[in-house]
Parts: structure tokens; sequence; C-alpha cells
């Protein structure tokens, strides 16, 4: 870990190695504090410090310095996880933990996978065009895409997201900021079998650099994108929108986790309560207007372990929604093997190739919104436990299929989840974490509509990869993404932020961060999450200057 | 038995690449502790220790390897249950991890003396041990301490895939199933069908 996270100092590690000078805003009340350094709260935390407020960003992991810290390697790379107890139950458990979970400045964002995808017009009105579907608790978005879509562009601009010339799919956008990466040997396969079915194929757009950008050099293809980037080509929060924050005078705070929100006899939020890392000892910060942006689990356990006596059920759940319509999407994988070398470690993201070609609603197959099918390519620790589970392999069997690992290629798909109430984020009765918290308890289950999705897609991807050329075909179930929880809604009886990302009855909160989506999407929620960050820093700064929020 | 594993890539050795623009300084750092410090045993008793070196050995069994040159899979299993370091997730029928692996292991040694006449699981035959196991998996395996733990969801996705993971993040299981391992700053070139580049493991040696 660097030496500047050991206890506050004025100085954070800057992207190249080397540390830069910060405030110290420790014993100030400030304008703002941001619970959640990830694509949410780095956003925001960089626009509203720009915009002259003080702003305090908390992250309960690390300040990661990418070209000391970050290592290539797997096992050593879970410290980018967050890794604290969680449980897990329902009819179809999520794993967590590594792919769907980060601590440390940057968030998710320091692992994710970088498919820069917009949502579509259409997914932000699902309850409209699908009507009401059994069992499954739909709501259109407060906001539209037309809303959004200037926020789709000044992220895409600000990540400098390259992708193809032409996107086929969804609202027609003008050019990337960069060009396309050179699609990798997994892709040519998605590419390939594709083509031969007749199903239209893009290279995947990507929040990695593929021609230098201001400091930053383009990408290497080291592949280890999902372990932390090096070279810094990898357009994650922590490079991007946080030196940005730091510039313009927002203090960060690492190994901060924070406990409570506490607020006054009058309902609104005075500040936060949180532990450092190392002493475990409590400290409070004091703030005009707190933003939670901690991810769907770390959300709404915060709101909800700030209960009182004002907020029995914890701080602005008046309906009841916070934790609930918990999401994930499916991520389910099909793998093959093909007669060359694909190498799959060189094989994430950048040069990756998608369809979206299923992401809609097919009455003929039985389901409504669909599934995005994408190109992976697992690391052996990741790629064996997945075949060793997938396949029930274990012993000489899968020690001998392993020997193949450079011969399999894979891809994976983002299915749209629907939201129910009975999928659930809560505190658990009994059990506490490190700092005598209660931990979060995750309940989840598909909808039958979902289940649907999974089988057609399996199908569809076994095809594809069998059309590519590919044999010893095997599924591996799988999930990503952590989505809903505290949803955005014009009715405050039924959700809990409004358009703005501001909690309904309690005016000086907000929430910015994958919690606020009423329905999931078939896209990666990165681009989406950041746009609607960029718009709440926008609707703040016109809400205090119209002082309908005093700061 | 050693013609079992045989590798596409004889003679490639990842560690060869340890001084190249693959590997920088905070990887090698990783790397070398993972070669060089395998921690002594703090958790386990002796006897639990020996046990789950046998149910190792029949996850990933390593029988080309003298037993100085195995890959060590239990003491890092010591290791995170003695730091307690948790997973970042916990299926509600399990309870904690140290009680899951304690368990776990002496669910396994009641599982073998029910179906082998009251034999210790370390003292079997790899055959039998595998016959076990085999019980452990399919969820309904003989013994007191299955009550408290469900043996299928113990065995897939704790017991199996822990030990599973630990083998393939050692330099010997990357030189096997010629693995890149390390690779920054250097990335890659060639990464197309069939592309390889010349610091990468090549078929045939």
């Amino acid at each position: 870990m660097s030496e500047a996270n050991k206890d506050r100092t004025l100085s954070a590690p800057g992207i190249h190695g080397e540390y830069v000078p910060m405030r110290d805003l420790a014993r100030e009340e400030v304008d703002f504090c941001i619970v959640g350094a990830g694509a949410g709260g780095g956003v925001l935390g960089a626009k509203l410090a720009e915009a002259g407020f003080s702003v305090v960003i908390f992250d309960a992991g690390p300040h990661w310095s990418p070209v000391k810290d970050f290592v290539s390697d797997e096992m050593a790379s879970r410290k980018l996880f967050w890794t604290d107890e969680r449980i897990t139950g329902g009819d179809d458990p999520v794993e967590l933990g590594s792919n769907n979970s980060g601590q440390g400045v940057g968030g998710s964002t320091v692992h994710y996978s970088m498919i820069a995808m917009r949502a579509h017009p259409e997914d932000f009105r699902r309850l409209s065009l699908e009507g009401e579907v059994a069992g499954a608790d739909m709501r259109d978005w407060p906001l539209t895409f037309d809303e959004l879509e200037p926020y789709y562009e000044e992220v895409e601009e600000a990540l400098q997201i390259a992708g193809p010339t032409h996107y086929p799919w969804g609202k027609q956008r003008r050019r990337y900021p960069q060009r396309e990466h050179e699609l990798n040997a997994s892709a040519n396969m998605l590419v390939r079998g594709c083509t031969r079915l007749g199903i239209p194929v893009a290279p995947a757009p990507i929040a990695t650099l593929s021609a230098p950008h201001k400091d930053r050099p383009p990408c290497v293809y080291r592949g280890f994108c999902n372990y932390g980037c090096t070279t810094n080509a990898k357009s994650s929060i922590l490079v991007t929108y946080i030196p940005r924050a730091i510039a313009a005078g927002a203090e960060v705070r690492p190994n901060a986790m924070v406990a409570q929100i506490e607020h006054n006899d009058r309902g609104r939020v005075t500040g936060i309560l949180y532990f450092r890392k190392r002493s475990r000892e409590l400290f409070r910060q004091r703030a005009k207007t707190v933003v939670v942006a901690g991810y769907a689990v770390e959300t709404p356990r915060l709101l909800l372990n700030s209960a009182s006596s004002l907020f029995p059920d914890g701080l602005a759940n008046s309906s009841g929604m916070v934790g609930r319509c918990f999401m994930v999407h499916s991520g389910h994988q099909v793998f093959a093997k093909f007669p060359r070398r694909i190498n799959q470690y060189k094989a994430p993201p950048p040069g990756g190739a998608l369809t979206e070609h299923f992401n809609r609603t097919m009455p003929e197959a039985g389901f409504i919104c669909g599934y995005t099918i994408e190109v992976v390519g697992p690391h052996p620790v990741d790629f064996a436990s997945r075949i060793a589970t997938a396949r029930g392999l274990w012993g000489a069997d899968l020690r001998r299929a392993m020997l193949n690992y450079n011969y399999y290629s894979g891809v994976g798909i983002v299915g749209e989840i629907l939201p129910q109430k009975k999928n659930i984020v809560k505190l658990h009765e009994s059990e506490r974490d490190q700092y005598g918290l209660p931990v979060p308890h995750i309940v989840f289950g598909y909808h039958e509509n979902d289940r649907r999705i999974i089988e057609h897609s399996v199908a569809k991807m076994k095809e594809i990869l069998e059309a590519a050329g590919g044999e010893d075909l095997w599924s591996a179930d799988r999930t990503a993404h952590l989505l809903g929880t505290c949803r955005m809604g014009s009715d405050s009886s039924d959700s809990v932020v409004n358009a703005d990302c501001r909690a309904h009855g309690v005016p000086n909160l907000f929430i910015c961060d994958g919690s606020v989506f009423p329905t999931s999407t078939a896209v990666n929620p990165s681009l989406t999450i950041q746009a609607v960050a960029a718009r709440t820093a926008d609707r703040i700064v016109d809400l205090v200057s119209r002082t309908e929020l005093r700061v | 038995m050693e013609q079992e594993f045989r590798t596409r890539y004889p003679g490639y050795n990842v560690l060869d690449k340890w001084s190249s623009p693959d590997w920088d300084d905070q990887t090698r750092e990783v790397v070398r502790k993972r070669l060089e410090e395998v921690p002594e045993i703090r958790f386990f008793t002796d006897a639990e220790a020996r046990t789950l070196a046998a149910v190792a050995e029949q996850i990933v069994p390593q029988p080309d390897r003298d037993k100085s040159a195995k890959i060590p899979i239990v003491p890092w299993i010591d290791e995170k249950l003695y730091e307690d370091s948790r997973d970042g997730y916990r299926y509600e029928e399990l309870p904690p991890q140290r009680e899951a692996w304690r368990l776990g292991l002496a669910g396994i040694d009641e599982a073998a003396r029910a179906l082998f006449d009251g034999k210790p699981f370390v003292e079997l035959d790899p055959l039998s041990q595998n016959v076990v196991l085999r019980h452990v998996e399919r969820g309904s395996p003989p013994g007191a301490s299955w009550e408290k733990l469900p043996a299928a969801r113990f065995f897939k996705s704790v017991l199996s895939i822990t030990i599973v993971k630990i083998y393939y993040a050692h330099p010997l299981a990357w030189n096997e199933i010629g693995y890149n391992g390390s690779s920054s700053p250097r990335g890659h070139v060639r990464k197309w069908e069939g592309g390889v580049d010349p610091w990468e493991a090549q078929d045939g040696g």
C-alpha cells in the first residue's frame, strides 16, 4: 500500500507513482461529503469540486497508485475486491467479492471490463412499452434517454472511449472520441461465428485509450484489465475523475469505512461517522449535504445502518424500497476449444467485440428486454475455477482439461434482470463485521423471464462458437454488476430518490450509483452510472443557484 | 502417470522471464513470496493438515512431482483461515469459514471411517479416498458433522474451489498450461488467432 495512506496527509498518490498535493478538509463542515469513490462518486465529486464546492470523497479501501500498487497476478489482486463478509442466499444466490465489488479509490472501475455502452431510449420506459409483467416490479425511469444523451457524450469524451466508426445499435451517435482497438483472437471467434449465422456484430466500445491522451499512453494489451491497469491506459475513475477532483480542491479520504449518516431532529442530514481502517477509531465529518455512492449493496446497507427514532426503518426509507428490487445481470458464459492458439489471457476487452442483436424483446423466444453477447478472457485461476465448477471437474480430469487453456475461447452475456421486490439487500440479524456493523444479507432469485433469457442466450452462444469452429463446448453460470435497491422514481411512495438522485423526504441526501436504476438494462452499467452522476452534478449546481438546495 | 499431464509446452518456464520487461518489481515481489515464503501451519491441527493434504492431492493430484516439488496447497488455506481473510460472500447455509473448514475436514474423516471399516481418510488408498470425496460432492456422506454443514455446497463452493485456485496461482501450473504470466510493462503484440509473441510459451517447446 502507498505510504500516503497510512494516515491522512496533505498528499495523495498520483497516477504515475508520484504524490500530489491535496487539501485537508477534516475539521471543516464541508458542502458535500460523498461516500464511495467509484463510478458515481468519482464523477460527481470531480464536477462538484470544479463547480467550487468543498468536497470530501470517502472510500473504504486504499488510494492506489496504479504503477506501484497493481500487480500482474490474479491471486495478489484480490486486494482490489470487496472481500468483507456478506451473506448470500435465495433461490439463486449471487456470488460477490470479485468481478462485481470493488474496494479502493476508483471503486469497481479499477477492475471493470471497460465496456462503455449506452442504454437505449426504450430502456427508460420499460413499463410503458411492455406493460405489467406478473411477478416483476418494473418502473419507467423518471429520466428519458434524451435528457441523459448529452451526459453520455460528456462522459465518453472525458473517458476517451475507443469505439467503432459505426455502432449499429441504439440511437445513432456521433463518432467515438478514439478509434476502435484491433480485434483479438477471441473477438475473431465471435465475429466469425456471428457472421456465418448472419448476426450483426461490432467491435466493443471500450474505456481504454487506443491513442495517447494527455499524460496517458495507449493500451499495450497486457490483458490484466480486471486486475488493475499498470500503464494508465485504462480510463478508470482512479486515473480520470479522481485527479480532476483533487486538482479542483476536493479531498479524497481513503481507508475510511463510513458507518452511519447523522441527522438533526428536523430530519436533515448533518454529516457522517466513519472508521479509520487501521485504528478502527470512529471519526465525524460534518457536511451540509451527503451523497451515498457505495453501489447497490453498501448503499442500502449504510442507509439501513443509519436508522434512528426519526427514521426507524432506515434513512430515506419511508417507501420501504431501500434494499428492494436488487438486481444483477445474468452473466452466463460459454467456452469452446479451437484448433489454433487463442491465448485468452490477452483477450480481455480492448480488442473485444459484441452483439446487441438479441438486446430486444423477442416474443418468439418468450422474453422481454434481452441480452448482449461479449467476449471474455479469464486468466488461469479464474478459468480453472469456472471449468471446475461448471463441469464438475476435479482430480486428473481437471489438470488434463486445463492443459488446453490457451486453446479455449469464451463469450458471455449481459442479460437483463427484471426487478422483483422480493430480491433484497437487508441487514443480517446476527452477523457483524470487523467494525461491529451488521453485515448485508442478500436474497436473490431469477424471474421466469430472466431464465428464458439465460436459456436462449446459452443456446445462441453455443451456436455462435460452433459456427466459428469451436468444439468441446460448455457453459458456466455467472452474474455481473449490482443494481437497484434505491431506485429513482417520481412517486415517493414507490422509490427512494427522484430523477436528480435526491432522496425523497431527506432533501440534503443524494444517492448516486448503480442502486438508483429502476430497471437493469441489458448493457454494462458503468457508462450510465457515470452519465447519471454527471447530470446529477449539473442538477445540484442548478438547485443551489435557485436556492432549492442550501450549501 | 507423468504422461497423463503432458504439457504442450515442454521446456517452458515462466520464471525464465523474471528479468524481462514482462515482470515489474511489485509482481516479482508477490510471486517471490509465493515461492519462498510458504507459511507455517498455524490454524489447523496436525491431523487436520494431513487430512487436507490428502484431500488436496485428490482435487489436484500431483503424482508427477516429488513431495518436496509439489505446489503447496495446505499452507495457503491455513494462512487464509489463520488471518480469517474472507471471500466477500458466504452462502447463508454455511457457517463462518473457520467453522466450515473444521467441520468439513472432520466430516471427511467421519465419512471415511463409516465407509471403510473405521479407517481415517489419510490411511485410505487413493481410490477409496476418491470414493469418500464423491460422497461429499454428491451431498450425502455419512458423518455427524454433515448435519451442520451442507456437504455438496461445501465441496463445490469452498473446498474444491479454494484448492483449485491456489494450484493455478503457482508458476509450475502456469508452465504446464502455457500461461504467459506477468506482463507489465510489456504487453502483447500478436493478438490474433494463432498469434504467439516470441516471449510467450511456444507449442512443442
